[in-house]
């Protein structure tokens, strides 16, 4: 329920002798109220960066981002973040991680309990409530990620590659529940993938960066009907596209380095 | 153990693998490993007393000092200096853990406080890198100057000889903590005080706690060193009784009581740490 909107955005990372990164660099980009938006590009483009930014956890270089017309300062409550490597905290138990939130925001301990046991049920890990993050498998622990961030009914939920380490049948089940708790409150969404399958699967609108810096070339409405099969009429056009796209910039952006040969085997592969 | 005891066991097949794990019978095999020494040294050196080695009169074997701490129904000293060894034995124990666990409380909260601002710990970092090298033995004419002859000084002693080394090892670990873990802290709404309860204290625990660990020997000779020159009680006591008596069965029995409580304490130490700890990433 939260419209968030960037202007001009750039972000370079400082660095010392001369080693500075310009990360991003004048990225516009509205996401409405409620609306579902994939972001695609290649490695390094400053997906992560962006979703930083837009958290509040880094100061912009120039431009604006705002929320609801308000200028992001900081973390704002209601804006949640999956990160790209889930990033628990080693010594909470599972429940502890889940209900990280709610403790900061000092929710009374039995609403949080209660919370935290439906969403550890939602992502089927009830069983491991007492366990330690690194008795988990790598997917279990992007799940207790996304649960942690799902258990504060968010307004708008920011994924950094949440399903890359699930296999192929959890992560079409985390698709399906983040579309049922997607339906259900109608957070905004920002979904950081690398596969354009599940861009195409899941997002009203796909947008498409570049490296060196990254910028957005290419937005993507996708006009399919709900509930959407891989084998929907049109779903592989919009895959072609974007495919095409992507292609492309992660040649440009491996050109830079030196190491078109090597991308162009990974984009056979994508 | 088995990975530290060196290049023959690293060399060879992997033996460590195939047992199952945490049996009570790989508990056995390790214990058994580790008391093979002692038994091969006592031996050796039971057998030089019994064959008329010069030397034992310098050296008493266990045999001889145990026997002598049996005879004398485990207590050591004359009059009121008199004292039952398991007394010594737990007086120098809990001066050394009353002083570390002091030093390392205020340790952590001094680290953790200057390192939240810039400008004091820019000002006293120097400072305290100053005294930290100095040896707790060297801390022991100050303590007795301060506090007299008695617990107090042995616990300042194990205070002052841990609490520098410990405070930079906190200042050191803040600045590593990860700082993805604080950016997710934040993002789920932590403020800057829940950000340095919850996670950045946490972070650092097991990191102190190791160079705790590493500093205990020192900390433990201080002690010893203390009750040898001054505090009136005590295993170091006891070994100097020892030599003030010229009696070389009660030198080694402090020396083995020493030994013994030492090791004990460290297992204590490891088994805080495993057990508490544990989040430590392995070194
Ligand atoms: N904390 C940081 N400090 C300095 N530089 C950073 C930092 N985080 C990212 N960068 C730099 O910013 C650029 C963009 O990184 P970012 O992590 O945003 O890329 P990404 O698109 O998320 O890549 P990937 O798909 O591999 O996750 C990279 O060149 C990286 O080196
Ligand atoms: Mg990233």
């Amino acid at each position: 329920m939260t419209t968030l909107a960037c202007h001009s955005v750039g972000k370079v990372w400082p660095g010392a002798g001369g080693l500075a990164v310009t990360a991003l660099a004048d990225i516009n980009l509205t996401v409405e109220n409620g609306e579902f938006v994939a972001l695609l590009g290649p490695s390094g483009c400053g997906k992560s960066t962006l979703l930083e930014l837009i958290a509040g956890l880094e100061p912009l270089s120039s431009g604006r981002i705002t929320l609801d017309n308000k200028p992001v300062t900081g973390p704002e409550p209601g804006v949640v973040m999956v990160f790209q490597d889930h990033s628990l905290f080693p010594w909470l138990s599972v429940k502890d991680n889940v209900g990280f939130g709610l403790a900061m925001k000092k929710v009374p301990k039995p609403e949080r309990e209660e919370r935290v046991a439906k969403m550890l049920s939602r992502v089927r890990l009830s069983k491991f409530a007492d366990h330690r993050p690194h008795q988990l498998s790598g997917g279990m622990k992007q799940r207790v990620a996304i649960a942690r961030a799902l258990v504060e009914s968010p307004e708008f939920i920011m994924m950094d590659e949440p399903f890359a380490a699930l296999d192929f049948q959890t992560r079409v089940l985390m698709q399906r529940f983040l579309l049922e708790v997607w339906s259900e409150f109608k957070p905004t969404i920002i979904f950081v993938t690398h596969h354009i399958d599940e861009a195409v699967l899941l997002a009203d609108r796909v947008v498409v960066m570049s490296a060196g810096p990254g910028r957005i070339v290419e937005e993507v409405r996708i006009d399919l009907p709900r509930p959407r099969r891989m084998t929907d009429p049109g779903f592989n056009d919009y895959r072609t596209r974007l495919t095409e796209t992507l292609e492309r910039e992660v040649m440009r952006a491996s050109d830079d380095d030196g190491l078109a040969a090597i991308a162009g085997s990974v984009s056979d592969a994508a | 153990m088995t990975d530290r005891t060196g290049t023959f066991e690293s060399v060879a097949p992997a033996v460590a693998e195939t047992r199952p794990p945490g049996t009570a019978g790989k508990w056995g095999r390790v214990v058994l490993k580790g008391l093979i020494p002692w038994i091969v040294v006592i031996a050796i050196w039971e057998i030089a007393a019994a064959s008329g080695w010069n030397g034992a009169v310098l050296f008493p074997p266990p045999s001889a000092f145990i026997a002598y701490a049996v005879e004398s129904d485990f207590r050591v000293g004359f009059g009121a200096d008199a004292m039952p060894i398991p007394m010594a034995i737990v007086i120098s124990a809990v001066r050394v853990l009353v002083g570390l666990a002091i030093g390392f409380a205020a340790a952590l909260i001094t680290g953790i406080v200057i390192s939240a601002f810039s400008t004091i710990s820019d000002m006293l970092l120097p400072l305290i890198r100053g005294l930290a090298p100095i040896a707790p033995i060297a801390w022991i004419p100050l303590g007795i100057v301060l506090f007299g002859i008695g617990n107090p000084t042995a616990i300042f002693v194990v205070f002052m000889g841990v609490y520098f080394i410990l405070t930079i090892s906190t200042v050191a670990a803040v600045n590593a903590v990860d700082q993805r873990l604080i950016k997710t802290a934040r993002s789920f709404g932590a403020s800057k005080p829940q950000v340095w309860t919850q996670v950045i204290f946490p972070a650092v625990l097991p990191q102190v706690f190791t160079m705790l660990r590493i500093n205990f020997f020192a900390a433990w000779m201080a002690v010893l060193a203390a009750e040898m020159v001054g505090v009136k009680n005590g295993l170091g006591m006891m070994i100097i009784l020892g030599r003030e008596m010229f009696n070389t069965k009660l030198i080694l029995l402090g020396m083995c009581m020493v030994g013994a409580t030492g090791y004990l304490v460290d297992v204590l130490l490891v088994q805080i740490q495993r057990k508490i700890l544990w989040w430590q990433p392995a070194p």
